[in-house]
């Protein structure tokens, strides 16, 4: 019985009421919200030396009976890949803040209120151990989204929002549908608890709806014009942080309580995630503008992590959980990037972009480690997630192997594409002489993101070795998390 | 050891935080004295580190450290550790000794430049992942400093970053050395899959003898290696990489990354001699290679890029020698090439220094006149290149053909490539040397041509090759087969080669390739210094290098492009992004503006919710 996660869900919800009603200023409650989310990190960083990596079963766990008579229950808690992923949240919803408290968006009181909303709910959604509450921050991270999308979003926000809403309406049904019906079946709601099912039927509700928020092709619609328009911070929690809560919910649920299913689809599934490595990576090749390039790299990216999921042994699981932290950071830092390329250049298309490394050393210097982190250069955080997915996949068949080694060459041409794109050749036209080198703000957000990945690149084993406590993912996973 | 290999990896990882961190606070002599002395301070360690194994007896001199465990999954673990044995520390002092000496010669030759700070901080970024290559003592390490030293060469080729061609060269070397480090990357999944391990010693014990797996493991690892080091058929990076400065030619493109496939065949030697059929083909390609870069390289008119092809056309050598598995020999040709093919390439670059950037040698006919310190090392270093003694590319180029000569008609073959390859080295080298610096300066030369203070160079430039002039003169001396063979017997116990040439041949061979080689000279004085020949015009196929660039725009570039575009227009935009704007279109009908849009939303979403679940909840229930 432990507190600590339930801070960490509450303390962002508690400071979005407190923004919500204190009588500052727009820039104080941006300094508010700030402070909030760093406390956030410190909390973290907390449940951190309290947690015992040497064991595989939940930890930190906290149970309130709920609806007693329906076996519902308040149980939230977290495992070591948990952890890491709520890690990555904090980390990035406080780059996220900081960056919107920079800008300064308007209507300021709304928006850091939604914003660290919406970390509590993303903590929640990766720490929820009952599908019910699991469910619940499910909705409650989506709808801060649909009104942060819809009123500080780019011209096109409306139908952004629309096709965002349909598609995780579709999305939240079908998982609402699965959890009733395999909760009844249960007899609780108590993950550690419920026991494998056979159904092909609930597992095609779960992961369908896990596949549209990774997303996984061809369920990706929603995600050009959501990412397209979107502010670029909540671009950047999107892909970074929101998309995870699908690769989560593979890893939780689907993964451990659908062992038959997972066995007979497990080819599909590869397939569909190999396509979207490749699928993603082809049309990140010839996206218009920097954007397009981050967020069809997403899709490559979710693809790869679910081939490493569905490898179905540790080097695929430890390969994955590193790899969604890497995301995180990695897609993270490039949609703020466009954001501050977007703000000196009133557009993201690379064709009127260029030369911006001259004269602005800081600003190449944070494009290129980047830029470079993402197309996974050997010794990169990055590279060593691949590395591992690739090496589990490759145990399936070598085919998996090759279709992701392919994929390492064409995640080079967009990627060097993009970097250049920006910061190479001539001085493009939308890009103003004026236009200044990155501000201290800006640095304060990106260069830490920037520092977690050159860490973790020196010692990615803090991630992968430290995911699944005992350090053998397969046999904790195949007892289904108890 | 342990200290000296952890000094000698991190100095110039050090230098290169330090100078990006320090940013404008440095000044820029700064960042080149930083650059240089730390490169200088690893070569000291690595000197060190080598004068204390000089005091083990051969069979104790294998260091392994293991720092932490850098990635582990399940029973898998793979170790930050660095190997230090006779052929690393090889490595080590000539990746930081040259280095340091090619750093020195930037702080002359880059002088003035802009964003110096930014060439030297790459420059050690470039030196640490280097030493991280050879110190490595996992196939995993090995294949991070094969990324690192990827994207150094990527950063520096494209150091002239406003320069379009300079970019597309950079990502033209980025994108096929990242083919070979897929290949790689295979064949270390085979090998995690079937030895559990990558780390070298239990790589070597455990590997599959015979049979498809280890050929498919000896063939990744060889298309890392051909990428690297620019053999058929990714090879035609290279001479696109001469975009970058020269100082960045010499370095990385010349002396040290170039050579780390190579340094790769024979550090795995044993997964090659596994798997024959693919060693030989490491030796094909070579021969391959040295005859279509020497063949290329007649008709170049870049001052670097014929010294690029030349780089090509050695490295086919080394190539050969590995292939056949007389490592010390190619371990050997590596050491001397780095002397003189750097010396070639700096003595080149004061020349291009000295008649403001000017690099078409019809233009810089005759400078050797008024450069006549500069004549004499590119002197110096065409005779090591060709191979004539008592330069040091004779003593290590022949004992490679000599060895060939063991392995029957297959080695005949390669024998007499190398033969001919030889006789085009003498004819493309002095080809070069008697049209850029004999003669009567021409007039482009005379209106250009600046002295520096009434010297050829700066100091730093002129000192600097005048190091690599002495150690091309008298490197070869080191081993000279049969007489004296001490590298031999000190990379005996990490690669004890397969075969070894009689004393006979090794006369008989050196004989013969002085011989070809004064007659490659020969002719090349005839066409264009006595001018007795008429030069016969060029042949369409040398001049498009064999159409490998318009195969690979064909078959890869282009390609992509049209798939990515026809992904784009008969799937994502039609079936993904358009399958919903009827459903989108149905919401909105509900709002025409935007206040009714919004009620709208919320009521459908609402509806849809409740309607929806009920449905899928009978379902759910009924199916099961």
């Amino acid at each position: 019985m432990s507190w600590l996660t339930t801070i960490l869900i509450l303390l962002p919800i508690g400071g979005a009421l407190l923004v919500a009603i204190a009588p500052l200023s727009s820039y104080g409650l941006g300094s508010l919200a700030a402070l909030v989310s760093l406390i956030e990190v410190a909390v973290w960083i907390t449940a951190v030396g309290k947690f015992d990596f040497g064991n595989p079963s939940l930890q930190l766990s906290q149970q309130v009976s709920w609806f007693a008579d329906l076996h519902v229950s308040y149980y939230v808690g977290v495992y070591a890949f948990s952890l890491w992923i709520v890690g990555m949240t904090v980390v990035v919803m406080a780059a996220c803040v900081i960056y919107g408290w920079w800008v300064g968006r308007d209507r300021g009181r709304a928006y850091f209120a939604l914003m660290l909303m919406l970390t509590g709910a993303i903590v929640g959604v990766f720490t929820a151990q009952d599908l019910i509450l699991f469910y619940a921050f499910f909705e409650a991270m989506l709808i801060p989204l649909y009104i942060l999308i819809g009123v500080w979003g780019g011209p096109g926000r409306l139908r952004a929002t629309q096709l965002f809403v349909i598609y995780t309406v579709v999305g939240s049904l079908l998982m609402l549908a699965a959890i009733i019906v395999y909760g009844l079946q249960e007899g609780t709601f108590n993950l550690t608890e419920m026991g494998p099912s056979s159904s092909t039927w609930l597992f095609l509700g779960f992961v369908v709806a896990f596949a549209i928020k990774s997303p996984l092709f061809p369920l990706h619609g929603w995600l050009p014009e959501t990412y397209r328009e979107s502010p670029p911070e909540v671009s950047a929690v999107l892909s970074g942080v929101v998309s995870k809560a699908g690769l989560y919910g593979l890893l939780r649920i689907v993964i451990p309580k659908f062992p038959g299913p997972v066995h007979d689809w497990r080819i599909v599934l590869l397939v569909l995630a190999s396509i979207s490595l490749v699928y993603g990576a082809l049309l990140a090749f010839r996206a218009p503008d920097f954007r397009g390039v981050v967020m069809y790299s997403s899709l490559s990216q979710a693809g790869l992590i679910v081939l490493g999921l569905f490898a179905g042994n540790d080097l695929g699981f430890d390969g994955a959980v590193l790899q969604i932290v890497n995301h995180g950071l990695i897609s993270a830092s490039l949609f703020l990037i466009a954001g501050m390329v977007e703000r000196r250049c009133s557009t993201g298309e690379l064709r009127l972009l260029g030369g911006m490394a001259r004269g602005r050393p800081a600003l190449a210097t944070v494009v290129m480690a980047v830029g470079v982190i993402a197309l996974a250069v050997p010794l990169s955080t990055a590279f060593a997630g691949e590395f591992l997915i690739l090496a589990g996949v490759f145990q399936q068949g070598w085919w998996w192997g090759v279709i992701g080694a392919a994929a390492m060459v064409l995640a080079a041409m967009y990627m060097l594409r993009a970097i250049s794109g920006v910061l190479h050749q001539d001085v493009g036209p939308a890009v103003p002489d004026s236009a200044l080198d990155l501000r201290l703000g800006e640095l304060a957000v990106v260069v830490p993101l920037l520092v977690c990945l050159l860490g973790l690149s020196a010692w990615p084993n803090l991630i992968s070795g430290h995911a699944f406590g005992g350090n053998h993912a397969q046999s904790v996973i195949a007892k289904g998390l108890p | 050891m342990k200290a000296a290999a952890w000094i000698c990896l991190l100095l110039p990882l050090a230098s290169t935080l330090a100078i990006t961190l320090g940013g404008t606070a440095l000044s820029r002599r700064t960042a080149g004295w930083i650059s240089t002395l730390t490169t200088f301070g690893a070569f000291v360690a690595a000197a060190v580190a080598f004068f204390q194994m000089l005091g083990e007896s051969a069979s104790e001199r294998t260091h392994v450290t293991t720092s932490w465990t850098w990635l582990s999954a399940g029973q898998y673990h793979f170790g930050f550790s660095l190997l230090v044995d006779q052929l690393s520390v090889m490595m080590m002092l000539i990746v930081a000794g040259v280095g340091g000496l090619i750093i020195a010669y930037s702080l002359g030759y880059m002088d003035g430049e802009d964003e110096e700070r930014r060439y030297f901080a790459y420059m050690s970024l470039f030196v640490f992942s280097m030493l991280l290559l050879v110190e490595g003592a996992n196939l995993l390490l090995l294949l991070a400093g094969w990324g690192m030293v990827g994207l150094s060469s990527y950063l520096l080729i494209g150091f002239y970053q406003e320069r379009h061609s300079a970019i597309a060269a950079a990502k033209k070397a980025f994108i096929m050395n990242a083919f070979g480090d897929a290949t790689f990357a295979l064949a270390l999944f085979l090998l995690v899959e079937h030895t559990g391990s990558l780390d070298y010693s239990s790589v070597f014990a455990a590997a599959p003898h015979g049979g498809t797996v280890a050929n498919l493991i000896a063939l990744g690892l060889l298309g890392g290696a051909v990428a690297k080091s620019a053999q058929i058929p990714l090879h035609t990076w290279l001479p696109d990489a001469m975009e970058g400065p020269t100082p960045v030619s010499a370095l990385i493109h010349a002396a040290t990354m170039v050579t780390a496939g190579v340094y790769l065949i024979v550090r795995c030697h044993p997964l090659f001699e596994n798997a024959y059929f693919i060693q030989d083909t490491a030796a094909a390609l070579g021969a391959l290679t040295l005859l279509m870069a020497g063949l290329i390289a007649l008709v170049q008119v870049d001052i670097k890029r014929v010294i690029a092809y030349s780089t090509m056309s050695q490295i086919g050598y080394m190539f050969v020698a590995a292939g056949i598995g007389t490592y010390a020999n190619a371990m050997f040709h590596l050491m001397t090439h780095a002397f003189f093919k750097a010396l070639l390439f700096l003595a080149a670059g004061i020349v291009i220094h000295a008649v403001a950037g000017e690099q078409d040698i019809r233009k810089l006919a005759g400078v050797g006149k008024l450069m006549p310190r500069t004549k004499a090392f590119f002197v110096v270093g065409s005779l090591a290149l060709v191979a004539i003694f008592p330069f040091s590319g004779f003593f290590s180029k022949d004992p490679i053909l000599a060895a060939a000569l063991q392995r029957g008609w297959f080695g005949i073959t390669l024998y007499v490539i190398g033969m001919t390859g030889a006789f085009l080295t003498g004819l493309y080298a002095f080809r070069l040397f008697f049209i850029v610096f004999t003669g009567e300066p021409s007039s482009f030369v005379r209106e250009h041509h600046h002295a520096h203070h009434g010297q050829e160079g700066p100091v730093s430039m002129m000192a600097t090759v005048g190091v690599l002039a002495v150690l091309a003169t008298i490197a070869g001396f080191l081993q000279w087969a049969p007489l004296w063979t001490p590298l031999t017997k000190w990379l005996d116990p990490v690669a004890p080669p397969l075969v070894e040439a009689t004393s006979a041949q090794e006369w008989a061979t050196s004989g013969v390739g002085i011989t070809i080689g004064l007659a490659g000279i020969g002719l090349a004085w005839l066409l264009y210094s006595a001018k007795r020949i008429r030069v016969p015009r060029a042949l369409p196929v040398l001049e498009h290098k064999f159409y490998w660039d318009e195969a690979y725009d064909v078959l890869w570039y282009r390609s992509s492009d049209l798939v990515s575009r026809g992904l784009y227009a008969f799937v994502e935009r039609p079936l993904i992004g358009g399958s919903l704007v009827a459903v989108g279109r149905g919401f909105s009908l509900a709002g025409r503006d935007v206040g009714r849009l919004q009620t709208g939303l919320v009521r459908s979403y609402a509806l849809a919710l409740a309607g929806g679940l009920a449905v899928l909840v009978v379902i759910f229930l009924a199916v099961r």
